[in-house]
């Protein structure tokens, strides 16, 4: 049988001990090759330092060992009996988040780190709203630096409680709440004795107990993103990625937002042959009675369509170097379709720190910032609610520099014509 | 094991066919190694048996002689389109790595790189890079764009989310492309043993040495071992407590050298 797959993002504060967690995992688990130690070991000496680095097995910058912080994202493989998990590492200083989202992205759940000694900071609560808007439900904390408390138990108590009440309100219920020590390795793999007042889990334990693989959406309604056509010998093929749903050969498809109907005569795989094909998939299409299909197309079956829309709402998250205006039209990015889309209105702007309110229908959005927004797109573009359909639920804005902003979609909206005749009609 | 190794060369398709519909001037690097020789094979399969860009070997005149060996026969078995790559000026003057190794790196493949990249103005490159591999090259992003002096700017990375591979507009000079970002070495060779790939013979042991991981003659040492079959190999890997790139030198030489290497442009 193959092992459950889980993608696992690891966040919080800067020096909380993300990165000293995940080593201290990688180490107590064996997972770390006996020569890397070693050359950790190598480079402590030489730098003067004594006690063992259990971040430098996942830092790996110069930057990041010599100023003790993580800067980007990094991914490593970490196994238990039931599990494989991804372990993504990320940074937890405020300037380094378009690197701490992009680790996010890639995950299906997440651990909050707590230092026992500062308590809740600023991207404490940062991190968990962020995570939750990309759209992670499931979430485990464990409170670190449980020894440099002496391992007090009424401590962590004062933190549980007030971590419950900050993921309440973001929709977090009922998280498991472990007292680790990363740096002694107490309750992280082995149970310890330091903590005999805790009597749940240790972090592995929790791990393989309460977060859930993702289930693959075969049973969705089918999206396929066209990414490109391939000419061979005398047939056009329809190269797709399959996003949800089950493709298969024979049924009446149609690609939207040209709305436009065939037939699926055959999926094309390198020296095979398939009848159906899954999430996940790229996969070459033979389509009889459809000509002209473009890159960024959305293939769907007709009793379950993808709509095309001219107006949708969105939770946008910026990062570094944009700035976004009423009026403004940027460049939009949702599965394999670019298309221009205009900032309609902003809406409101979140303050991601508090997880208040700061302002409605402010003139800007900046790096940073975090806002509701309602876009016009100058024309259709096939997209879903997140909640429905993640895949195309989610979008990039691009920038100069690639990616600069990211939003989930709240509600898509249907604006055209019936409205219009409504105004009218008060008029 | 064989669904997840599926669900890695889907991931894979997925990106390979991203980059040739985003980008106009696109080729592939292959050293002849386990990596790339997977890459070319998942390039193949993308394209349907036939790789529609040119096949870069970066070659710096000390490479071992089984490497042209094989880089020769899979080119003409393949039937792809093979440039070679080399900066003939420096091999003249007498470049190697007794001058230093990261000198000796740099002008003999960062820098031939460089002058066939300028030459072709190819905009991006398939690379056959994985996180597990080596630290720095766990920080990669799956589209990471060199800027207009070759380098990578590893601290001011953009960002790349969910599965949406973004080109910028400006301001670089190319994309690297990194399609095996997610496999483990392990992984390569289960999937080398899945498709029954062409392997390079070096990698097998004789006299109870093999080479894990290919480089020059001058900075690559063999490892112990007995494997002699690509089985052997991957049950190998899965006890294994020692390091990849254990017999490449310019991991070992100093701190950081492939960080450094890396942000000038090197592979």
């Amino acid at each position: 049988m193959n092992p459950q797959k889980i993608n696992l993002v690891v966040i919080g504060h800067k020096d909380h001990g993300k990165s000293t967690l995940i080593g201290r995992l990688l180490y107590d688990s064996n997972a770390v090759p006996e020569q890397k130690l070693r050359q950790i070991e190598d480079e402590l000496r030489r730098s003067g330092k004594r006690a063992f680095e259990f971040a430098f097995l996942l830092d790996s910058l110069e930057e990041e060992r010599v100023g003790g912080l993580t800067i980007d994202v990094m991914q490593t493989p970490f196994r238990t009996k039931r599990r494989v998990y991804t372990i993504i590492d990320c940074p937890g200083h405020r300037e380094f988040i378009k690197n701490m989202l992009t680790g996010a992205s890639q995950a299906d759940s997440a651990v909050l780190v707590v230092s026992a000694k500062e308590g809740i900071q600023d991207q404490t609560k940062q991190h968990a709203f962020l995570v939750k808007t990309l759209g992670i439900t499931q979430l485990i904390v464990v409170v670190n630096k449980m020894d440099e408390l002496n391992y007090e138990e009424g401590r962590f108590r004062e933190i549980s409680l007030e971590l419950r009440k900050v993921l309440n309100s973001l929709g977090f219920h009922d998280v498991p709440i472990i007292p680790v020590s990363a740096f002694y390795g107490d309750n992280v793999v082995e149970r310890s004795e330091k903590i005999p007042w805790y009597d749940g889990l240790t972090m592995v334990e929790t791990l393989d107990k309460f977060i859930n693989p993702l289930v693959p959406p075969e049973n969705k309604p089918l999206r396929g993103c066209v990414q490109d056509i391939y000419e061979l010998e005398k047939e056009r093929v329809v190269i797709c990625k399959i996003e949800t749903g089950t493709l298969e050969c024979g049924k009446r498809v149609v690609f939207c937002p040209t709305s436009r109907e065939g037939v699926l005569r055959r999926i094309e795989m390198f020296g095979e042959e398939v009848r159906k094909a899954g999430p996940g998939h790229s996969v070459g299409l033979i389509v009889d009675g459809v000509e002209g299909i473009k890159r960024g197309e959305v293939v769907s079956y007709p009793k379950s369509p993808a709509s095309p829309f001219r107006s949708f709402l969105a939770e946008l998250i910026l990062f570094s170097g944009v700035n976004i205006k009423n009026g403004d039209v940027l460049t939009i990015r949702c599965g394999t379709a670019e298309k221009k889309c205009k900032v309609q209105t902003i809406l409101e702007k979140v303050d991601p720190v508090n997880l208040t309110l700061q302002e409605k229908y402010p003139n800007v959005l900046k790096e940073g910032d975090v806002g509701k927004v309602r876009f016009a797109a100058v024309e259709p573009i096939c997209m879903e609610k997140y909640s429905e359909i993640p895949q195309l639920g989610r979008f990039v804005v691009e920038g100069k520099r690639g990616t600069v902003a990211a939003g989930i979609v709240l509600e898509v909206e249907v604006l055209e014509e019936p409205k219009r005749a409504q105004c009218a009609e008060r008029r | 094991m064989s669904s997840y190794i599926n669900e890695l060369e889907k991931k894979s398709i997925a990106v390979i066919r991203e980059a040739k519909a985003q980008f106009k001037n696109l080729a592939v690097l292959w050293s002849t190694g386990k990596d790339s020789t997977t890459t070319l094979w998942l390039c193949k399969k993308a394209f349907f048996g036939k790789i529609p860009f040119p096949v870069i070997h970066i070659d710096t005149g000390c490479k071992f002689p089984e490497i042209y060996e094989f880089r020769d026969k899979i080119a003409k078995e393949w039937n792809f389109d093979l440039i070679v790559a080399r900066n003939n000026k420096a091999i003249k003057e007498g470049m190697s790595p007794e001058k230093g190794r990261f000198e000796c790196c740099t002008t003999l493949k960062t820098e031939a790189l460089r002058n066939l990249i300028e030459e072709e103005k190819f905009d991006a490159l398939i690379l056959s890079i994985r996180r597990d591999e080596h630290g720095i090259r766990a920080k990669e992003r799956y589209f990471s764009p060199r800027n207009r002096e070759f380098q990578w700017d590893y601290i001011n990375q953009p960002a790349e989310m969910w599965d949406l591979y973004v080109k910028p507009a400006e301001d670089y000079s190319h994309m690297r492309v990194h399609p095996i970002l997610h496999w483990t070495e392990l992984n390569v060779w289960q999937y080398v043993k899945q498709e029954k790939l062409p392997i390079n013979p070096l990698y097998f042991a004789k006299n109870g040495k093999r080479y894990r991981s290919l480089g020059c003659k001058p900075c690559t040492v063999p490892v112990p071992s007995n494997a002699k079959t690509v089985d052997e190999i991957v049950e190998e890997l899965k006890k294994s407590k020692t390091l990849e790139r254990a017999g490449r030198s310019q991991d070992k030489e100093k701190a950081y050298m492939m960080q450094k290497l890396r942000s000038l442009g090197y592979m």
